[in-house]
């Protein structure tokens, strides 16, 4: 088997069997931590991988992602404190609720291209705010407070480990769908040229939604996960820009429009932001630095880190999925 | 009565939100650039006001040149960092936008980090104080910020409309190419536009710094109403963006005295959605890509 398969699969199962370390205290000691970490980047990859099919191929930049996160978070937080149930069953529910939402969202938006798109997204995330902010029947500022699970603290984190693990892969496996069908073939198209693409043959409004649908659905699923595992969804949390940025930023130092570009970006991204806080600490550095590293990413390396090394050619091939 | 009160009011301070909105329009119009780092610029200005007036007493509207001064060597050692290598382009690429995007995170992650996110706001004697033509009652914070917004943008007009150095800068603005065959350094005018951009933005930090309190993080609702109203005035377009400016806040103020303070800044951002929905490309502005 080559590299390309191998490396993947076996990271993969490794990934999968990581969690029971938890079993065995008394040889690894207690590694919470770690596992809060690595299903912290799952949930990132999951938002940049969404965020790459309407993003890298689509060429629609969104600074305003995190508002169909909050949309399924509140979703699922809503109905499970109304229904009684774990937010897990409800993950399809958020999912589709962002869907529909980004629906609506993408027939106006996707109207317009560059700045004014932009703009649009930013203003999205403020009217998110000022809604939720205010409205009663879910929280208002202080938002929904969801129980903890049952289970004992040491694999209090596994239900949102795997989750965010299968969801990762779903969305990973998209992801590389899109960039080798049709579909993303004509959004790729799009982003070059709208106009071109239309007289091509190419359906652009259909395919624009759909790929914004597409992208908004899996965040809205992260959102119910998200949710249950923060146990609050607040507007405050779920509605600030930085993480926006944070999904942008990683998007680009991976590299924009490639498969494996947000998964390496969201790793390198989360062990600097690690390196950061645990060197400096103060929250307000961090939004300095991030801010640094996406000028710098963008002035000096501005096809990311996979896009780089492919167009140098050395791209290791279990990397390079296209 | 009443009405009439908020309605000047609403003008007042919309005259302010155009004088933020002229640099970001101006800068947009000559460099293709959607400057994401503009309103960190204007809150820059505030705090140069701000300690000016704390420290040694100097009034925020005598100020004004100062702040201006500090934002416009900002604005140019920004330019000169970040933006050189992008200048050239013809067109607008995503990317520059989300420079921009990096630089204001950069300077609101240091402002935040030396100053803490507190609110402040500037008291001259003005500030507390009003004016009453017989039932109308004016602040006069608004009133004089409102004026000097007015008289800035009209001084802006005039530069544009009739210096030499105005008219390159239109020039640039209509065609890049052209401009460079009748001869126009398009490198000079862009940098000196966007340093312009930057002293506007100064300029109404100074004026801004005595009407809102204002805090670092304060940039990000700023950006989303200033983009308003720029892509409603049509990117581009300084006319477009006092206009727009004025009816909105306008707007904005009846519904902050009819219904609820709170749900005031939604105007800006609904406009901004009914706009995309009914003429992409902004009410006053022509096409551009």
């Amino acid at each position: 088997m080559d590299s390309r398969k191998s490396i993947p699969i076996i990271t993969l199962i490794i990934l999968i069997f990581f969690p029971l370390i938890q079993f065995f205290p008394s040889v690894f000691g207690d590694q919470n931590y770690v596992l809060h970490l690595m299903l912290y980047a799952f949930y990132y990859i999951v938002m940049t991988s969404s965020w790459n099919i309407i993003g890298g191929y689509g060429g629609f930049i969104s600074v305003g992602h995190n508002a169909f996160l909050c949309i399924g978070a509140y979703i699922a937080g809503y109905y499970s404190i109304m229904w009684g149930v774990s937010p897990f069953y409800l993950i399809l529910l958020a999912g589709i609720g962002a869907g529909i939402f980004g629906f609506f969202v993408g027939l106006i938006t996707l109207r317009v291209k560059g700045p004014s798109f932009i703009i649009s997204s930013i203003a999205l995330i403020m009217i998110l705010r000022i809604v939720f902010d205010r409205w009663e029947l879910v929280g208002g500022a202080s938002g929904i407070t969801l129980p903890y699970n049952s289970l004992s603290v040491e694999f209090s984190k596994f239900p949102h480990y795997y989750g965010f693990l299968i969801l990762a892969i779903i969305t990973i496996y998209m992801n590389w769908y899109v960039r080798h069908s049709k579909f993303g073939l004509a959004l790729r198209a799009i982003s070059h040229d709208e106009i071109r693409s239309a007289v091509a043959g190419i359906n652009v409004k259909y395919i624009k939604v759909t790929a914004f649908v597409l992208s908004t659905f899996f965040i809205g699923c992260a959102g119910a996960i998200w949710a249950d595992y923060l146990t609050y969804v607040r507007p405050n949390i779920f509605l600030i820009i930085l993480i926006a940025a944070n999904v942008v930023l990683m998007v680009i130092l991976g590299g924009m429009g490639t498969v494996a570009g947000p998964i390496v970006g969201t790793i390198i991204f989360i062990a600097f932001n690690e390196l950061i806080l645990s060197y400096l600490g103060a929250t307000e550095l961090n939004l300095l630095f991030t801010g640094l590293l996406l000028v710098v990413t963008l002035l000096y390396f501005p096809n990311g880190i996979v896009g780089t090394l492919r167009n140098k050619g050395k791209l290791p091939r279990f990397l390079d999925w296209g | 009565m009443f009405i009439i009160q908020t309605i000047i009011l609403g003008l007042c301070l919309g005259f302010v939100y155009a004088l933020m909105a002229t640099g970001l329009t101006l800068i947009f119009g000559v460099m293709r650039i959607v400057n994401l780092a503009h309103p960190i610029f204007i809150l820059v200005g505030a705090f140069v006001a701000y300690y000016l007036f704390v420290l040694y007493g100097i009034d925020p509207i005598i100020a004004i040149p100062l702040c201006a001064a500090v934002t416009a060597l900002l604005g140019a050692i920004t330019y000169k960092l970040v933006f050189e290598k992008d200048a050239g382009a013809q067109t607008y690429s995503e990317m520059t936008v989300l420079l921009t995007f990096g630089t204001a995170m950069v300077l609101d992650g240091t402002l935040s980090y030396f100053f803490k996110n507190t609110q402040r706001i500037t008291s001259p004697p003005y500030a507390t104080d009003a004016i009453f033509l017989g039932e109308l009652f004016l602040p006069t914070a608004q009133l004089y910020s409102g004026l000097i917004s007015v008289g800035l943008i009209i001084a802006l007009g005039l530069f544009l409309k009739f210096s030499k150095l105005g008219i390159a800068i239109r020039a640039t603005s209509l065609s890049r190419v052209n401009a460079e065959l009748v001869g126009i350094d398009v490198k000079f005018v862009c940098l000196f536009s966007f340093i312009l951009g930057c002293a506007l933005a100064g300029a109404a930090g100074s004026l801004v710094s005595f009407v809102f309190s204002f805090f670092p993080a304060k940039h990000w609702e700023w950006i989303a109403i200033l983009m308003s109203l720029v892509v409603l005035g049509g990117m581009g377009s300084i006319l477009g963006v006092v206009i727009s400016a004025a009816i909105l806040t306008v707007i904005a103020s009846l519904v902050g005295a009819f219904i609820a303070p709170a749900w005031s800044t939604l105007v800006f951002f609904v406009a901004l959605f009914l706009m995309l929905l009914i003429k992409p490309h902004g009410m006053f502005g022509k096409y551009l890509e």
